[in-house]
């Protein structure tokens, strides 16, 4: 089994996140969805540049083994955090709407601001 | 060095501002000025011909992270400041928490990080850190709408990030460099543009017209826009969605994108002055409007001739002016009357004072493009550069819907006394509308002389009249016809059904340009 590498899984994420987001109408599973889909594009950068049968890039004095590119695993640290922050300041907000209407779904809560709004 | 001074020092006086509670107003007007003097140090070697790039780490330009200054992120440096001094001086009497200064200091920040960013990863994370920056200013009062439009911008923001880091992905695997003027250089040596590139190009716009404004993918905008507080709203409008089309900018010169960002300009300009044609709450109608005129700036840097950029560089420098000085007047209108549509606030035009409904008049001006004023020059300019009939049809199209959505609020301007403003806004509405009134012979500073004079003859004149006139005589006609246009597409899940179904059209552009 060849085909399956992290390309493909990290492609079928995405496509999951992507269907969660739209279709679930809890907003705290839409953030789960959106985590799944923001870790899967990770996923994608890291396989992508990744190289079969290379060594973890960590120089052990001088020899002529190939290492994988760490450039991209540092990027990917980078996204992980802002994915991280982005999460728990979506969950913040999250709470104060709840705190206000007892409700996470989304429908409902597009419907009660909008009442609020026009009355 | 001095590129990369600016934005840090922003990001430290962003923690010393929550440190040191009493002097955060100070701190944020000293540290404007100051990025005046280092802007202004910056111009001096532009001009001198000195190339203004620094390589942080020591790895060289392909792995290394890259920060340059040129003319065109330099255009914005000006708007940045008048922009942050009208916010100053407009909430002088409001007692604001310092965590408002601290995000002030953030977007500002990485404002200028993003001006000067030479790669696509770093534009990555600066984007992010633009998101939320201004989603925490958008739920800065904490209303449940404010806090319902933010988390809407950051959902969808996020996903487009996501998006688009797909994208670098794809660039990365195939170059190995996320530096823009590498990328552009290999892919300029591979003759036909290859297919791998097709597909990461429209990721790479994909994610970043969630951010700019685009009618399809920023369907957040209006929401978001239009329940922020205003000078916030201000800013959002006038200066954050900017940022993404610099970013879009960035990528023309990469990939070749001529064909999808004049049709995106085309669809985000009409679809946008259709919703402010029939939109009758004033601050929506700004946020709708915004989303129309990033249909200019896309036209222009779609076609990508010298003077259209031009042209698109000076109307987004003057759309911040006007955009800005539209949004802070009509909060203070909304403040002083306590209604939020347009037929209310004409129903009591007499409590809004006469300095914000100047403020109004001028910025009303400016929109519509008569003569002398700052859209004026930006729309002569990319009308004067736009190569085929279509597109100067759409860009007529655009002005005079600029005007039929504007006549609404004429009403208002009625010369009588109102009660009296303060000055602190005062001095926020001349901030913004003295350099709109000069901003014809401000331009020449940018252009060439001859280009100016043939620019800006009689011609241009009596077309941007004609315009004026002919909106006017439609919006008598249609506002015995109201339209009630269909809301849905405002709601989360459809925003993203339609950013997917954008993506797809941003492909098959991509693929055929």
């Amino acid at each position: 089994m060849t085909s399956i590498n992290g390309v493909t899984i990290a492609i079928v994420l995405f496509g999951i996140g992507l269907l969660g987001l739209i279709i679930r109408r809890d907003l705290v599973i839409k953030l789960l969805a959106l985590g799944l889909l923001n870790g899967s594009t990770i996923l994608c950068l890291v396989s992508l540049n990744s190289l079969p049968g290379g060594v973890p890039p960590i120089v052990r004095g001088p020899s002529t083994v190939l290492y994988v590119d760490p450039l991209p695993q540092a990027l990917v640290l980078a996204a992980i955090v802002i994915n991280f922050a982005i999460l728990a300041l979506a969950l913040v907000f999250v709470m104060l709407l709840v705190e206000r209407y007892h409700t996470t779904d989304t429908q409902r809560l597009e419907h009660e601001i909008e009442r609020e709004e026009t009355s | 060095m001095i590129v990369a001074l600016i934005p840090l020092c922003h990001f430290l006086l962003a923690g010393l501002s929550l440190a040191w509670e009493r002097g955060t107003r100070g701190v944020m007007l000293l540290s404007l000025l100051l990025d005046a003097t280092l802007v202004g140090v910056l111009f001096g070697q532009l001009a001198g011909g000195q190339a203004v790039s620094v390589v942080f780490g020591g790895w060289g330009r392909e792995l290394g992270i890259e920060l340059a200054a040129d003319r065109f992120s330099l255009v914005f440096a000006p708007l940045v400041l008048l922009l942050g001094g009208a916010v100053i001086a407009y909430q002088w009497r409001k007692r604001l928490r310092p965590y408002f200064y601290v995000l002030l200091h953030l977007l500002f920040g990485s404002v200028f990080a993003l001006l000067f960013a030479r790669d696509l990863f770093n534009i990555y994370v600066i984007m992010e850190l633009l998101t939320l920056a201004s989603f925490l200013l958008v739920g800065y009062e904490k209303r449940a709408d404010q806090i319902w439009a933010s988390l809407k911008y950051l959902i969808l923001a996020s996903l487009g990030m996501g998006v688009y880091l797909l994208g670098v992905a794809i660039v990365y695997y195939h170059t190995g460099t996320l530096n823009l003027d590498l990328l552009s250089a290999v892919i300029s040596s591979s003759g036909d543009v290859p297919q791998w590139a097709v597909l990461a190009s429209s990721l790479l716009v994909t994610g970043v017209a969630v951010k700019s404004g685009i009618f399809m993918f920023s369907l957040w905008l209006p929401a978001a826009h239009a329940t922020a507080s205003p000078a916030i709203s201000a800013l959002l409008s006038g200066l954050v969605i900017k940022m993404g089309v610099v970013v879009l900018f960035r990528l023309a010169l990469v990939f070749p994108l001529s064909l999808p960002l004049e049709v995106l300009g085309a669809v985000t300009g009409l679809l946008g002055i259709i919703y402010a044609i029939y939109t009758y709450d004033l601050k929506k109608m700004l946020a709708f409007h915004t989303l129309s005129q990033i249909g200019y700036l896309m036209l222009g840097i779609g076609i990508g001739s010298e003077i259209e950029i031009a042209g698109s560089l000076e109307y987004a420098v003057g759309h911040g002016l006007f955009k800005g000085l539209l949004f802070l007047a009509a909060g203070a209108a909304v403040q002083a009357t306590g209604r939020e549509d347009i037929p209310g606030l004409i129903a009591r035009r007499s409590r809004i004072p006469l300095a914000t409904r100047v403020g109004l008049l001028v910025g009303t001006m400016g929109i519509m493009g008569i003569p002398p004023l700052a859209g004026f020059c930006g729309k002569t300019l990319l009308s004067n550069g736009a190569d085929s009939v279509a597109i100067q049809m759409i860009l007529f199209l655009l002005s005079i819907g600029t005007v039929i959505s504007f006549a609404k609020l004429i009403p208002l301007f009625r010369l009588e006394r109102g009660p009296s403003s303060p000055w602190s806004k005062m001095g926020a509405y001349a901030i913004l509308g003295l350099p709109m009134v000069l901003f014809l012979p401000l331009t020449r500073l940018f252009l060439p002389v001859e280009l100016w004079r043939e620019s800006f003859g009689t011609i241009p004149f009596l077309e941007s009249l004609l315009a004026v006139i002919a909106g006017l005589l439609i919006h008598r006609f249609l506002r015995k016809y109201p339209l009630r246009l269909p809301k849905r597409i405002f709601y989360l899940e459809e925003a993203i059904l339609i950013i997917l179904v954008g993506f797809f059209l941003v492909f098959v552009l991509v693929w055929l340009g």
